[in-house]
């Protein structure tokens, strides 16, 4: 009876460590999401207002734009078994879930996962963005993705309203190379009293495999376009990019304002509920 | 047996240990550690909600006071919160716009800081609803304190009277952030500004002169709408054409809820301490009260979310030059000296 009690403490105790720990401790594989940022099928180049060598995209309302740059954060990564069986990987720790997709760094394009359960895997679920309950620029908790997203050239944070940029998108529009400037975050600050403040800009992505990932020995590739066409010729909003101060404009003082923003939001990162893919979608598995 | 006595001891105690690590914010009240009486007029609001969770306490009041006045806290260890909240200017300071670090500019107007135990919405556009999750805030803008909370924890961990101050707080002299934004929102929260003329005069202890009293009854008539309760401020979202802020990250409380309906809307100002808080208005766009006045006389900016106080009355507030004259005098009476120090 001693013994069985003893033992049952211990599962405890272990129990209780280990829920602690991030859910890591599985068969060491691992799994690569590459991803290619586009403007419909042709991968991004970057390039300054009078670039000539800039991949030139022109809008659903005719209007000509390319990006000097291009940065988004993913994190909350799921994989999802063909049994259903969801596979989170360090969902709640950014320092090691989390990463920033920044087109002027080729190695950031390829985020690789680790320690990834053996078996088939038929979809890949993650979140454009930080979801809220992680989005409050903690330091002390996550110092390696606050050192990312902080850096001086990355410039992924939001000071005033204690959260990550989401996406930043800087670049040049129409002949003339007007100035756009996107970026989209969070501003939900928590309640006061029944009124929940601010708006939600994390999407959760449900994107399908066309051909099953199938870890094991070896390292299977997920690759991913993020097609920015979708920017201005979304699913959800045909957006006409305006200069100027007014609440209607929509091209540079877009910087912080959350009235524009969402709607670049939702032709991004989809709007959450009949559109989960945004402008995300499965170019193919490597197995 | 005996080592089987052992075992389940050390078992329980290590399941006590890791419940212990996973709860967070675990904060013991410490009993030498007495809560400060707070000396608060019956006709104020109730407190922000948040604060009953964070009640100042006489260490956590000092530490915090000392937290707020050390300039460490900025990059290059030039400025404090107390640099551009100031006590004479009831917390604000003169600056057309706040000045941070090496000159930098921001683009909005220093708040005051009083009162905050009965604000819900901090900051102009009302962005923060706990006053604990301020701190952060110009601790990491570029054009304010340019810092980190962990470098500043590194500056400040080894200083023998923060060792001392966090131990009697906290029950140890561990300096983490929560115990950062704790200990200044504890003492922020004791600045309580209701000693003025006026609350003098509420409590029949003092009265108006003449042209306080008249002030008083225009303020009746067409100020009080917005400028309401204890606080002078009803601590609502208005739009009232107050020259645009040229700042492209403006646009006022819109920024935060992502309303239409709140493009440049901005938080109802308290009348406290007016009299010290110039320039006015988000980004200092008048000099003086009497530039207010003579603003909202002539009409302001028209805008499709024009507040109805104007909207319906012509885009303005008619006043003679008499009435505002009286108003001014009667918002001189909301100035609190020993708040202030002046």
């Amino acid at each position: 009876m001693k013994n069985l009690k003893i033992y049952f403490l211990l599962f405890v105790a272990v129990t209780a460590f280990i829920s602690c720990e991030n859910n890591d401790k599985a068969v060491a594989n691992n799994v690569i999401l590459e991803f290619d940022n586009t403007f419909k099928d042709k991968t991004i180049i970057l390039g300054d207002a009078t670039s000539s060598s800039a991949t030139v995209n022109v809008s659903a309302s005719g209007q000509a734009h390319h990006f000097s740059e291009l940065k988004y954060v993913i994190s909350n990564i799921r994989l999802i078994k063909t049994d259903g069986t969801e596979v989170p990987y360090n969902i709640n720790d950014l320092d090691k879930g989390a990463a920033v997709i920044d087109q002027s760094r080729p190695a950031s394009l390829q985020y690789v996962m680790h320690n990834i359960p053996a078996g088939k895997y038929k979809q890949v679920k993650f979140g454009l963005g930080v979801k809220k309950e992680l989005n409050t620029l903690d330091q002390m908790r996550f110092p390696i993705f606050y050192a990312i997203a902080g850096a001086n050239d990355t410039k992924m944070m939001w000071e005033w309203g204690t959260g990550y940029r989401f996406t930043k998108l800087e670049g040049y529009y129409d002949a003339d190379h007007k100035e756009m400037s996107v970026h989209t975050g969070s501003t939900v600050q928590g309640d006061e009293g029944d009124y929940i403040q601010g708006v939600d800009a994390y999407r959760d992505i449900v994107l399908n495999l066309t051909v099953n990932a199938v870890v094991g020995d070896k390292a299977p590739k997920i690759s991913i376009k993020a097609d920015f066409d979708k920017l201005l010729s979304g699913k959800i909003n045909t957006i006409v990019l305006k200069s100027g101060q007014g609440a209607e404009d929509n091209a540079t003082p877009n910087v912080h304002t959350a009235v524009q923003m969402i709607k670049f939001v939702d032709n991004l990162g989809g709007n959450g509920s009949s559109d989960l893919t945004g402008m995300f979608s499965v170019k193919g598995t490597e197995n | 047996m005996l080592l089987f006595k052992m075992m389940k001891r050390a078992a329980v105690l290590s399941w006590v240990f890791l419940l212990i690590a996973c709860e967070k914010d675990y904060e013991p009240v410490l009993s030498d550690n007495a809560l400060v009486k707070l000396d608060i007029p019956s006709y104020f609001p109730s407190w922000n909600g948040y604060a009953h969770e964070n009640k100042p306490t006489e260490y956590g009041v000092e530490l915090g006071k000392r937290l707020f006045n050390d300039r460490r806290f900025s990059a290059d260890n030039s400025i404090a919160c107390s640099s551009c909240h100031i006590q004479n200017y009831a917390f604000a300071d003169d600056n057309v716009r706040a000045v941070g670090i090496k000159g930098r500019e921001g683009f909005r107007n220093v708040p005051p800081i009083q009162n905050l135990l009965f604000m819900k919405f901090y900051n102009w556009d009302g962005n923060v609803l706990q006053l604990e999750k301020q701190p952060l805030v110009p601790i990491i803008t570029h054009e304010e304190m340019d810092s980190s909370v962990l470098e500043i924890i590194s500056r400040i961990k080894d200083d023998e009277v923060y060792k001392r101050l966090f131990t009697k707080v906290f029950g140890d002299a561990a300096v983490t952030a929560d115990r950062i934004y704790r200990s200044i929102a504890q003492y922020e929260y004791t600045l309580i500004s209701a000693g003025s003329k006026y609350d003098r005069v509420k409590k029949k202890e003092a009265v108006f002169t003449q042209d306080e009293e008249r002030g008083y009854e225009v303020f009746q008539i067409k100020c009080i709408s917005c400028h309401n309760t204890a606080l002078f401020t009803d601590q609502s979202f208005r739009n009232i054409g107050f020259p645009v802020n040229p700042d492209r990250n403006e646009a006022g409380r819109a920024r935060v809820t992502g309303l239409q309906e709140d493009y440049m809307s901005f938080r109802v100002p308290s009348l406290r301490n007016v009299e010290y808080t110039a320039p006015y208005g988000s980004f200092g766009q008048f000099a003086t009260l009497k530039d207010v006045l003579d603003y909202f006389d002539a009409g302001v900016l028209d805008a499709a979310n024009l507040d109805p106080v104007f909207k319906n009355n012509g885009n303005r507030i008619p006043l003679t030059e008499q009435e505002k004259n009286d108003l001014i005098s009667f918002m001189k009476t909301l100035s609190d000296n020993k708040f202030t120090g002046n």
